[in-house]
């Protein structure tokens, strides 16, 4: 069973409007997933069906073989849950409530302190251990919430908008935590940022309007979203030339110039092949001088963008 | 079975982590020790014919305590955890519906006992101290004491289960504290009533003519069976109201 979520055409009505709308989706062990998509799209609902908060309308949902409806207590102690809004016992210590909640989550004994102390480590919270929850500021709240989901050392993580509200540097220090899970748990996390992907997740599925709409690596959505590269080269020659001379190259089917401070910016749009090096050579055949030579990378906020865009004139 | 221990201890840490605890603790005991001070006094001037008991278990004061009491300790138990958003975080855990209700209710019901303990020592005293050729023999106090846990244990599930029905607690304190009052004044009826059914009826669900029973030590078992089967009825619609969010 290579699968940890198997998910069959999932939907979740609430009263009046759809929220999740037959969505399918794999994640396998060991995975890290970012589930994509902007507010309002169905990630925390479809994280929530997942974590057997609510059913499912329609369709099933399995978390490492078991139906998360009709085995709910198999799923839950398999799984570490952080929802959005990092909900906590204000009045407890930290280390008072990660001892209650692995106790709760079924860590006895001599290994619940242990556990307790290797999470506290791996989210920074050494020491704030004898702080009360409700005086820390929100990105200790935070790793308190991680510290909690990973407390049990479950299969499989799930985090809702784990970086909302934080600072920079807790962002980065949250994302280095979720990277270090690699190896041992697999993670599907939600967020509405972007570049929080392309970092942390192998994988990014992304939801529109409680729709799959695209899933792959972040680089293959880049490619195939745009049809081919672009490539950029800033040079210095005669403009005509240098454009007769760069459509010669395979693949390449537009050239555009701009000239900026003597120098000539031309765009290529191409096919698969990566002609960088042709065009180096060309430059070095003809005496040209380059001063840059680029791919021009499509962000996967583009391509977040041009799919949410085109979902939303269909309708 | 663990998980309901770990929650029914995190229930009573709970209510000594919040000023909660020590409020209702100090409020109530100023009550009944005012009461225990009139009733020394009243002793003390040898008025004849004083049932001590019914002096401290069926009183004025014992009513008013409880009647508010009981909505203040209970209205947290759900509404806190459904506004904070922590019953997410809580349902999610390996944990059964059901686990969760009942430890909860054990929770509010081992504070409530909690708050009733000292009142022990005004026993005590009045055993030790009482001027009358006969102290009150442990009959009718054993029976006090059941009588008061048996109305805390079917109170407290309805303030239980009101808190499950809202995210507010002050509306949850509010219809716990009318369901009380309906429960209670209604059973004046079997004190006024000119029918004999309906007085029947009513001597059925009368809270005040149980304890009059109880502080006498008359250990009826209509009241216990009331009482115990009132309490798992609301227990009962506690736990389809948590359930209910699956409803939706």
């Amino acid at each position: 069973m290579d699968n940890m979520i198997e998910v069959k055409n999932l939907t979740k009505r609430y009263a009046g409007c759809t929220a999740v709308d037959d969505v399918s989706f794999e994640v396998k062990k060991g995975e890290i997933v970012g589930f994509l998509g902007p507010n309002g799209a169905g990630k925390s609902t479809t994280l929530r069906i997942l974590s057997c908060y609510l059913p499912a309308s329609g369709g099933a949902a399995k978390v490492a073989g078991f139906d998360v409806f009709r085995h709910s207590l198999e799923v839950r102690r398999r799984i570490g849950y952080l929802p959005e809004s990092t909900p906590l016992y204000p009045e407890m210590r930290v280390d008072e409530y990660l001892s209650y909640r692995a106790a709760l989550k079924g860590v006895g004994g001599q290994r619940r302190r242990q556990r307790v102390n290797e999470v506290k480590e791996l989210c920074g919270l050494t020491d704030v251990g004898r702080r009360i929850v409700g005086q820390l500021s929100k990105g200790y709240r935070q790793r308190v919430g991680m510290a909690d989901a990973l407390v049990h050392d479950p299969e499989l993580v799930i985090l809702d908008e784990p970086t909302i509200g934080l600072d920079p540097n807790q962002i980065r220090h949250v994302r280095d935590v979720i990277k270090n899970l690699a190896a041992r748990h697999t993670v599907l996390l939600s967020t509405h940022i972007l570049p929080e992907v392309e970092m942390t997740c192998q994988r990014v599925l992304i939801i529109n309007r409680g729709k799959i709409v695209a899933s792959d690596t972040p680089d293959k959505l880049r490619t195939r979203l745009q049809g081919g590269r672009e490539i950029v080269a800033e040079m210095r020659g005669a403009k005509n030339n240098v454009a007769q001379e760069l459509y010669k190259l395979p693949g390449v089917t537009r050239v555009t110039t701009e000239a900026e401070d003597g120098w000539t910016r031309f765009r290529m749009e191409c096919g698969a092949e990566d002609v960088r090096p042709l065009v180096f050579e060309a430059a070095a055949r003809s005496g040209w001088t380059l001063r840059e030579l680029r791919q021009e990378k499509q962000s996967l906020e583009d391509i977040f963008v041009a799919l949410t865009r085109v979902e939303q004139e269909v309708k | 079975m663990s998980a309901f221990f770990t929650l029914w201890r995190r229930e009573i840490a709970a209510y000594f982590l919040s000023p909660i605890a020590y409020v209702m603790m100090m409020f109530f005991l100023v009550i009944m020790g005012f009461s225990f001070w009139l009733l020394a006094n009243v002793l003390a001037q040898g008025v004849a014919g004083v049932s001590i008991m019914r002096e401290l278990f069926d009183s004025f004061f014992f009513w008013i305590t409880t009647l508010t009491l009981v909505p203040v300790l209970t209205m947290r138990l759900f509404a806190e955890e459904k506004r904070s958003g922590t019953i997410e975080t809580l349902m999610t855990a390996p944990v059964s519906d059901a686990a969760v209700v009942l430890a909860k209710y054990f929770g509010a019901l081992s504070f409530y006992m909690m708050i009733w303990a000292p009142t022990i020592l005004y026993v005590v005293v009045l055993r030790a101290f009482s001027p009358l050729a006969a102290p009150p023999d442990l009959g009718p106090i054993a029976a006090s004491y059941l009588g008061t846990l048996l109305i805390g244990a079917f109170y407290l599930a309805i303030g239980l289960m009101c808190s499950a029905m809202t995210r507010n607690q002050i509306v949850a304190a509010i219809v716990c504290f009318a369901l009380l009052c309906v429960l209670f004044f209604g059973g004046f009826i079997a004190f006024i009533a000119r029918v004999d059914t309906v007085r029947e009826i009513a001597n059925y669900f009368c809270s005040l003519a149980h304890m009059r029973d109880f502080v006498r030590g008359v250990v009826d078992t209509r009241p216990v069976v009331f009482y115990l089967s009132g309490a798992a009825l609301m227990l009962f619609l506690a736990i389809k109201l948590v359930e209910a969010r699956k409803w939706k």
